[in-house]
């Protein structure tokens, strides 16, 4: 059994870098937390029983069963990306990430922190808003597995995006300009709210491009059981591009890369 | 006997700009150690180079013999770092700020959490733990900024210009500090503009200029063989001079 006692210094280090990364955004729950779910009850009640009462089935499904799955994404997108990006920008901006580069901590320690740190913030969101959902419409589950690995796939995407683009940014705007021209789209276009047969045939193409259809579709297969692509494939596109970013970042972080002149 | 902070021929160029032109420097173990020098001589970026904070262009710089770059898992737990600006955590309350810097140098929670106490008693600081930075007085701030440099008991203690803006009282009270922290064998590196500072304080002293180390000797000497150019780097506050 691990006594508390042999763990080493390095690891009570990276210990205590989580344990301060989940303690900044649970002391302002009421802004990192909370709002998710006011929004998606909201976006449930107005597309699930009013607007949506007035849509046809989409694949066997009511509208709202549907697009449930996006909505809880884009919570989790939203959260992961924002505490990310904005702890690792303020961090640089008032050199309170000084603190961390002054330990004997490893870029990989620091990195794995920062990313868990955000994703636990990203996963606490989407498996509220889910459950809210899920009481809301009283869904039966097909696959808590599932749910769970494409939950986690998707925070840690977004979560590496947020720290590069932290590091990148020169300004508070260029947070947000991430999010607004790139990561909105892509959510609204990545078959959030219908499903990709629906689109005319270049369109449907295009979707093929886009990271967060693979992300919507393997979490609809999770909640649905319906998928419009082939879930081991989602899978391997999502471990991919999520390895490439996760690298990328400690890269970045190794060579200082606007952490150190 | 290891040298607490050796460097060798150390430059650094910033944008092509030379900031650090070739430095060799020596600091032996325990000694109380001044560099001084103009603003934009390099002071900062010299201790930052040592600390890790900025990548060095050329030469190599070793802390109790260990290389700062490639064996930093060594020399980084050897070093607290007062910085002059202060970048204390805006969410935190000072009092978990600084058990959780304790922690990342390793300590655990409860040996962290007991370090911090007794510093921040020693410091005075014991009333305003739960205050959060943005609600700390300047000269608050700048004692905050040097517990937490000393949270994990560094061997190397690296001050720049740490009593900066601080009243004439806390001034006196850091110094008979940090010479008692000297005494007790920690190495001392400090950067001020304040000659009576370096006077009272430092047994050792170099002058570093458009990023050259000018002098590099004992106190004694380099007061007796700059006569009167030291002036030139540095700021005079007669009060504090009347008591150092």
């Amino acid at each position: 059994m691990l006594k508390f006692e042999s763990i080493s210094p390095s690891w009570i280090s990276f210990g205590m870098l989580l344990r301060r990364e989940i303690a900044r955004f649970m002391i302002i729950n009421r802004q990192t937390i909370f709002p998710q779910i006011i929004t998606t009850t909201l976006y449930i009640l107005i597309f699930g029983f009013s607007l949506g009462s007035q849509i046809k089935k989409i694949q066997g499904f009511s509208y709202i069963e549907f697009i449930l799955p996006g909505l809880v994404l884009m919570s989790v997108i939203t959260s992961s990306y924002n505490n990310a990006s904005t702890f690792l920008f303020s961090a640089r901006y008032d050199y309170s990430i000084q603190d961390v580069l002054l330990t004997p901590l490893s870029y990989l320690q620091m990195v794995v922190a920062f990313t868990l740190g955000s994703m636990i913030r990203g996963l606490i969101v989407g498996v509220l808003v889910l459950s809210t959902g899920v009481l809301l419409l009283k869904l039966k589950i097909f696959s808590i597995g599932i749910i769970l690995l494409f939950l986690f796939l998707t925070s840690q995407i977004f979560v590496s995006f947020g720290l590069l683009v932290g590091l990148w940014a020169d300004q508070w705007d260029d947070l947000w300009t991430f999010i607004s021209y790139i990561v909105t789209p892509l959510i609204f276009l990545g078959g959030t709210f219908y499903s990709i047969h629906m689109l005319p045939y270049p369109w449907k193409w295009v979707s093929l491009f886009n990271p967060i259809f693979y992300m919507v579709n393997g979490f609809r297969y999770g909640i649905i059981g319906f998928h419009e692509f082939p879930i081991g494939l989602s899978l391997l596109i999502l471990l991919t591009l999520g390895s490439a970013l996760f690298c990328f970042t400690i890269y970045l972080f190794k060579i200082g890369y606007k952490l150190k002149t | 006997m290891t040298p607490a902070i050796e460097i060798l021929g150390l430059i650094k160029n910033f944008n092509k700009t030379p900031i650090l032109k070739g430095i060799d420097l020596i600091i032996p173990q325990g000694t109380f150690f001044g560099l001084l020098g103009p603003n934009g001589a390099g002071k900062s970026t010299t201790i930052h180079i040592i600390a890790g904070l900025t990548l060095k262009s050329q030469g190599t710089v070793k802390v109790f013999g260990y290389d700062v770059d490639t064996d930093y898992k060594h020399t980084r737990p050897l070093i607290g770092l007062a910085q002059q600006e202060f970048n204390l955590d805006r969410y935190l309350t000072l009092f978990d700020l600084l058990v959780y810097q304790g922690g990342l140098f390793g300590l655990r929670f409860s040996e962290s959490k007991k370090r911090v106490e007794e510093l921040l008693v020693r410091f005075g600081l014991w009333e305003h733990r739960l205050k959060k930075h943005q609600r700390l007085s300047g000269g608050l701030k700048r004692r905050a900024m040097i517990v937490k440099a000393l949270i994990h008991q560094p061997k190397i203690l690296i001050l720049d210009e740490p009593t900066a803006g601080v009243d004439v009282e806390l001034r006196l009270a850091l110094w008979e500090y940090l010479k008692t922290l000297n005494k007790e064998g920690k190495t001392i590196v400090l950067t001020t503009h304040y000659l009576e500072e370096a006077k009272a304080l430092c047994n050792e002293i170099a002058i570093l200029h458009e990023g050259k180390i000018l002098i590099h000797d004992t106190k004694e000497k380099v007061l007796e063989n700059s006569r009167g150019d030291l002036h030139n780097y540095f700021i005079s506050t007669p009060e504090v001079e009347a008591h150092a």
